[in-house]
């Protein structure tokens, strides 16, 4: 349940509605100076490194109690001269807008979008195991052979798939683990079974 | 019976050395909000409007909102199981139902799981629950009549096979009955019936299936049931299941019918979706496409043409109105859609006229199309519509007390006998025959000095009558479905020689 609790929060469709919009202003100014990949990196690194990390400074941020004048001095003094002069811009105008509350969808739509543009694409594979090295090569290669776009890789290890592999493409899954084959398999075999049962009952009782 | 394990492990044993394993693609989203039959899905970016969906716990579900950023689904099935965060899974395919011969003598629910406990529905033949009508090369005219055995209707708004006859009224006075009178009176018809009950209480339509049993009619009648406790999902899609079921056989060369119980539930449950599913609501807060859902629905029924087998399936919705206002948004649309409609009412009901049919303002477009013609005859049903209907003025204003002139006594007189003879008690359907030959009698004003009192009486023997003494006159009008002047004349000798007995036996 925790892991589909997590997934939630990242699928609020509103803000991501949201994010997308400023993500998309972000990227256009920051392709402009060049710098997409550096802002979509930093953007990343304050959700994973500060906002994880320090949930009282999020509150505070999201916080209805202070007004953007407030703000901006924490702003200016957490981030001036850490973050990029552009990023810290963007957070304030984010904060102007009191849109500071959508800025873990904002970076995931950043990312989203920033990979759209690069040709690149997101792909999640589940496995019962670990993956050795050269295997996760290997898949990486294959999915870029059939997908022809480069491929970002993220690994999940799932024990109830008993074995085999399960790959997730946007909303589009591949499913060849055991556990879904032996399912397919026991759902098959109980249909026809049943039809053969249905057709010749004679066939399967017991002589008296 | 002992089964013999040894074999069932064969059998699976086959199954698992052919077995195939195949990569499982598949299309997914998660459930973000889920409740009242609805959920909510994130994901799924290339489901289409109307595709089937799989939640976890193996219930369904339809795609019914197709929005930016998520999809709406409707649930068909328990949705207490479903969690947020669950994965659904795009089937690909449409919602279907199980058809054939096998679902005859069934009660279904609106997926075609068996309700009755009488085991699974043996047929292999899927047909998709959204079906398009077919277009205006595809039909013909309705020529064929649909006998209801009801006298009043059969005789005053006929109803045609392919005819599609609203039956519209209040809470109470006998739209059920109608319904269920035609029905068993397509015993000997070969005609294939459907009963779709929709947000009833499940008493009555256990009631409605005892007397289905009784009268043998189960044998070539499926019920259709989503009852009031069922979800509105499935309450929707009741009445789209059960015309699929229908299609089945109109789309063979057979004829079907089906009744629809009723079609205001119906209306209320996609109002109950369209609603939750925050879609803009309308008039009575129906949405805007509420007139699509029925006349996609009823539009179906039809007559095939002859390249098409000539087929025909004829419903009868049923709508009920609330204190006799037909001016509400659900009752007038179905009334538009519909090819006439069958008005009954509170006080006629109560008054003892049953079926409580108002004459007046109950009309059959095509019916008269598809009437027998001893039926059509200027002596049988040709006049009493109109002339029930002036009946009624003249009454009200035969109760003023004012001194009537013999003439109009005398038309208020046969009104009286003509009110009498209509009735009927329920579950007793006539053959076409007798309809022809009771109201010959009455309409040629041989019921005149028979007592008012007596006139049930009169028919009751009368029709015994003729079957015990004068099969040949029955059995010829029977064959030729006319009534020559031959036939006239000898039928009058028939009913004058019964008089004489009557009379006597008084």
């Amino acid at each position: 349940m925790a892991k589909s609790r997590r997934q939630l929060d990242s699928h609020d469709a509103a803000h991501q509605q949201l994010g997308a919009v400023y993500a998309k202003a972000l990227l256009g100014a920051a392709e402009n100076a060049g710098q997409s990949d550096r802002v979509v990196e930093e953007l990343e690194s304050l959700v994973s490194d500060v906002l994880n990390k320090l949930p009282q400074l999020e509150a505070l941020l999201k916080s209805l109690r202070l007004t953007h004048e407030e703000r901006l001095p924490i702003l200016d003094k957490a981030f001036g001269g850490k973050l990029s002069p552009m990023l810290l811009t963007f957070l304030k105008v984010v904060s102007k807008h009191g849109r500071l509350n959508a800025l873990r969808a904002i970076a995931q739509q950043a990312r989203k979008q920033l990979n759209v543009s690069r040709g690149r694409v997101e792909v999640l594979v589940e496995t019962a195991y670990p993956l050795s090295n050269p295997l996760r090569e290997r898949i990486v290669g294959r999915l870029q052979q059939l997908l022809g776009r480069e491929v970002i890789l993220t690994t999940e290890i799932n024990d109830e798939l008993l074995g085999g592999v399960v790959v997730r493409v946007g909303d589009t899954v591949y499913d060849a683990s055991l556990a879904a084959q032996l399912k397919r398999m026991e759902q098959v075999t109980l249909i026809h079974t049943k039809q053969a049962m249905r057709e010749s009952l004679q066939r399967f009782a017991v002589p008296t | 019976m002992k089964f013999n394990a040894d074999e069932i492990a064969s059998v699976i044993q086959a199954e698992i050395e052919k077995y195939e394993s195949t990569i499982d693609v598949r299309e997914v989203g998660t459930v973000l909000e889920v409740g009242d039959g609805i959920a909510r899905v994130y994901g799924l970016s290339n489901i289409m409007a109307g595709e089937m969906v799989e939640f976890p716990n193996g219930v369904n579900g339809l795609a019914f909102n197709l929005e930016e950023n998520s999809v709406g689904v409707i649930i068909l099935g328990d949705y207490l199981e479903i969690e947020e965060g669950h994965e659904v899974k795009a089937l690909g395919k449409l919602l279907s139902v199980p058809v054939g011969e096998a679902v005859l003598g069934r009660v279904l629910d609106p997926l075609g799981n068996p309700l009755d406990g009488k085991g699974p529905v043996s047929t292999t033949e899927l047909r998709p629950v959204e079906f398009l009508a077919p277009g205006v090369a595809g039909r013909q005219p309705v020529r064929e009549p649909l006998q209801t055995g009801i006298k009043a209707i059969d005789a005053m708004t006929p109803i045609g096979r392919g005819q599609r006859e609203l039956i519209i009224g209040d809470r109470k006075t006998g739209k059920t009955t109608i319904a269920i009178d035609t029905i068993i009176n397509q015993k000997h018809s070969g005609v294939k019936c459907f009963y779709v009950a929709i947000g009833q209480k499940e008493s009555s339509v256990a009631n409605t299936i005892k007397v289905f049993e009784e009268h043998g009619a189960m044998d070539y009648t499926t019920v259709i049931l989503a009852g009031a406790s069922a979800p509105a999902p499935l309450q929707y899609v009741a009445a789209y299941a059960g015309t699929s079921m229908a299609e089945y056989f109109t789309y063979n060369g057979q004829h079907a019918l089906i009744v629809y119980d009723d079609l205001s539930k119906q209306a209320a449950a996609y109002r109950e979706l369209s609603l939750l599913m925050r879609r803009p609501p309308g008039r009575e807060a129906f949405p805007g496409d509420v007139f699509y859902c029925h006349s996609r629905l009823l539009e179906r029924s039809c007559k095939l043409s002859k390249e098409l087998g000539a087929g025909s399936l004829t419903s009868l919705p049923i709508i009920e109105t609330l204190e006799g206002e037909v001016s509400a948004y659900i009752p007038t649309n179905v009334i538009s859609i519909t090819d006439g409609q069958i008005y009954v009412q509170p006080d006629l009901f109560f008054k003892g006229i049953r079926p409580a049919m108002n004459v007046g303002i109950s009309v059959s477009r095509v019916g008269g199309a598809a009437q027998v013609k001893a039926m059509k005859d200027k002596q049988v049903a040709g006049g009493p519509r109109l002339a029930l209907a002036a009946f009624r003025d003249l009454e009200a204003f035969a109760q003023l007390g004012t001194e009537l002139d013999a003439a109009t006594q005398a038309r208020l007189d046969r009104g009286y006998r003509m009110v009498e003879l209509l009735k009927q008690p329920q579950f007793q359907p006539l053959e076409v025959v007798d309809e022809v030959m009771i109201i010959f009698a009455g309409n040629s004003g041989f019921l005149d000095d028979v007592p008012i009192t007596r006139v049930q009486a009169f028919e009751k023997e009368f029709l015994q009558f003729m079957r015990d003494h004068k099969g040949a006159i029955r059995s010829e009008i029977a064959e030729k479905k006319e009534l020559t002047p031959e036939l006239k004349t000898s039928l009058t000798d028939a009913i004058n020689l019964f008089k004489t007995s009557f009379a006597k036996g008084k």
